[in-house]
Order: C-alpha cells, then structure tokens, then sequence
C-alpha cells in the first residue's frame, strides 16, 4: 500500500515540474508574441485617439449642408454622409479595441431604454439599411427601463445590427428581440440570410480572423462585442439555420444603481474587515 | 477602516489610485497582484482569470502575461520606479476540485506567471497568501499599502473570479 503511495506522489511530482517547466516555456514564447503586438497596439490607440476629435467635428457639421431640394447635391451628400458615419464606426471599435488591450475599460451604469438604443443604432446605420431596403422590427418586452452601461450597449448593438445588414439578405427582415430572463437583459438579432457555420464559431469572435463571406469592415466588430459582453459578465452567442442567423447576447441586469456607481461598486462586499488577516 | 473610497475591480480590471483610497476584490482561482510604491503612497491591484494570452483575441488583461506587465507600466506612468515597487501577490486557489480546470491546475499557473514576470522586472513580493482550496475577499488598502484579506466560502465566489 505504501508503495502505491510513493507512486503517486511521484506521478504528482512530475506532473506539477513538467507544468511548471511549460509553463515557463509558453511565458517565454508569449512574450516574443506580445513584443510583436505591441507596436500594433500603439498604433492602433494612436490612430484611433487622433482620428477622433476630427470625425466628431466632421458629423456634427455634416448635416447643416443638407441641400434640401438640388438632387445633384443630395447625392453627393448623402454620400459624405454615409461615409462618415462608417467611418465613425470604424474608429469608435477601433478605439474600443485599444480600451480593452489597455485594460481601460470602467463600466458606468446608468438608467437606459434598450429600445432607444437599438433606434440611435438604426439611425447610424441607415445608409446600409436603405441601401439594402431592410426592414428592422423591435419587439421589446421589458415595460421599464434598465440599468447597464449604455455607451457599452449602444456599441454591441451596433455591431450586431452592422452584421445583420452587411450579411442580410436585400429586402430583408431584421428582429430585434429585447427580453428579460432570469435577471439578465437578453438582446437578440435575427437577420435573414445564410449565416457562418458552427464550425466557424471560434474565427467569428475572433479579431482580424475573416470566414469564408470574406471582408467586411476591420474585423474586429464581433471580437469587441465579445470582449465587452465578458467584461459586463455578459455572453454572446450565435444560431444558425439554412435561412437565417441569430446572435444572441445576454447581459446581467443591475438592480442597484447608487451603490455601483458614487460609492465604489459592491462595496457591500467589505461591509467589515475587521477580522480580517493583514498581509 | 479606509478614510477615502474603496474601488472594487472585477476581472480584466486593472486599477491605480492614491492614498487613502482602497482597491478590493474577490478571488477565486484568479489572481490579483498589488503594486505599492512606499515613496510616493501609490498603489495598483490588478484580477486576471486566465495565466496566457493566447495570440487570439484582443490582449485583454484578464491573461496574467498582459495584466501585470500594464499594471507595472501603469505604475511607472504615474512616477513609480520598478526599484521603488514591492509587490503582494493573493489567490490562486484550487476551486473546482475534480473536474477540468483543477487538472489544468490554472491557479497554480496564474500564480507561476505572477511570479516570473515580478522576477523579470525585479520587484520583490514582500507577502502572498495563494493557492489552498479557499477563496478571498482582499482590501488593499493605499494608506499604508497594507492588504486586509478575508477567506470565503465557495459559494460567495461568483463565475470566473
């Protein structure tokens, strides 16, 4: 019996040195990949830092030229338009992505109507979804409003509902479900079309990684919806059918406002210390 | 007692703050490394789940290899010297014992990380309470860079800490 023992001590002891001597190795190997990451990231919130302030003086402005009347001018307004609304887009995930890589995200909650936020979403979108002539419906069941982070949210929803209308069939339906669940806040878009295939689950959350439908914007749109649904203690998920594509994302639903924002969040946690070992 | 106010940092948070603020949270497997600087009275935590970055994905600081470097770099950033920086390193517990993630032994791991990469930049870890099967409550607590920490049940840890 004490040999069986000795046994497996020593199995254990094996097991735990060749862990920590791979440890070490994928530390090390890790680091010569973060090295080479690291000027793309510097880059990234260089770029995205001062691009900006020019894009938000660009779209505030953008709208007092609105022709009206002259047709040859309301083209190429419109185009402007659309442009720089993409554009934003692109630099607000762009700035987004190097939040998270630096580690910069604070979460700010407050009283927000998903349904308001899924509506400015559309309204930012609307070049693509006239272009296509999709139409969104929202069915949103929640009466009230709900606390979350509403920067946050708007920038999820926007993402889902940029995929929808890139992957989205022409004359189309998008529905966009707002449910509650099990003290979570579930928001669900379902476009028509032919979605990604299971298989391709991990490249679809995954930065820079296309599938097989090819390019469509920096490829980083999912990745971040992902980052901040796991920030928020959140998921997000997709289904996928012959005609259709549903991604789901669920967040859980704050209950107390004051306490998660002026007094230091959970701080009901540490309501006493006062046994507590000082290290 | 803390005299200002505590702020509490979930995973992949990363948070600096002065005297005679307090940063907290709760650990589980994950693990939080505390940065003091004695001189200027400046302290950061840091709460990562996960030891690696895996090259996929963004580089969040919910991997150790990300997390505490940013946190070293973010102290620096507000005056810090490596040398003027000891280091407290808590968690790391063995949570799930029998399924995937304790053969994994990912606590073991993010602990390993943490101490390799405090080693690389020369930063001493003057205490630690890590591994054991326990979760922990920590309060650093800026005023004096002291921890007060606090073991908790399996239950009181919630999903990914």
């Amino acid at each position: 019996m004490e040999v069986i023992i000795d046994h497996k001590a020593l199995e254990c002891d094996i097991t735990h040195s060749e862990i920590e001597f791979l440890s070490r190795k994928i530390l090390d190997l890790n680091k010569q990949l973060i090295d080479s990451e690291k000027a793309k990231s510097r880059f990234l919130s260089l770029v995205a830092n001062s691009l900006i302030n020019p894009i938000s003086v660009l779209l505030s402005m953008i709208p007092h030229l609105d022709p009206k009347n002259d047709v040859r001018s309301a083209k190429i307004y419109d185009t402007v338009y659309e442009q720089a609304l993409v554009l934003d887009f692109r630099i607000q995930n762009l700035l987004a992505a190097a939040e998270i890589e630096n580690g910069q995200v604070d979460i700010s909650y407050a009283l927000i109507d998903p349904t308001e936020l899924v509506n400015e979403a559309i309204k930012s979108l609307k070049y693509a979804i006239l272009e296509k002539n999709i139409q969104i419906n929202i069915h949103n069941t929640i009466e009230q409003k709900v606390v979350s982070d509403p920067k946050k949210l708007y920038l999820i929803i926007r993402n889902l509902l940029d995929n929808g209308c890139f992957y989205g069939i022409k004359n189309g339906i998008i529905d966009v479900s707002i449910e509650e669940k099990e003290s979570k806040l579930l928001v669900s878009v379902k476009n028509q079309g032919e979605g990604p295939k299971v298989e391709h689950k991990p490249q679809i959350f995954t930065r820079f990684a296309y599938g097989p439908e090819g390019y469509h914007g920096l490829g980083i749109g999912l990745s971040i919806v992902r980052d901040l649904c796991e920030l928020m203690d959140g998921t997000i998920d997709y289904e996928a059918d012959t005609s259709s594509v549903t991604f789901t994302m669920t967040l859980p639903l704050e209950t107390n406002l004051s306490n998660s924002e002026a007094y230091g969040s959970n701080e009901f946690l540490f309501e006493s210390f006062d046994d507590a070992i000082e290290l | 007692m803390i005299q200002g106010c505590s702020t509490f940092i979930h995973v992949g948070q990363i948070h600096v703050d002065t005297s005679p603020s307090a940063i907290s949270t709760v650990l589980g497997s994950c693990v939080a490394v505390c940065l003091y600087d004695t001189k200027l009275g400046m302290g950061g935590m840091n709460h990562y789940l996960l030891p690696f970055w895996n090259g996929n994905g963004l580089q969040s600081p919910k991997f150790g290899n990300i997390s505490i470097p940013k946190l070293i770099e973010a102290m620096i950033m507000r005056g810090s010297l490596p040398k003027t920086l000891v280091a407290k390193v808590f968690g790391g517990a063995s949570i799930n014992i029998g399924n995937s993630a304790n053969t994994m032994m990912i606590g073991e791991k993010n602990i390993l990380v943490a101490k390799e990469i405090l080693k690389d930049y020369k930063i001493s870890i003057v205490a630690e309470d890590i591994g054991g099967q326990n979760g922990r409550k920590i309060q650093f607590n800026l005023e004096r860079g002291k921890v007060q920490m606090k073991y908790i049940a399996r239950s009181d840890i919630g999903e990914g800490n």
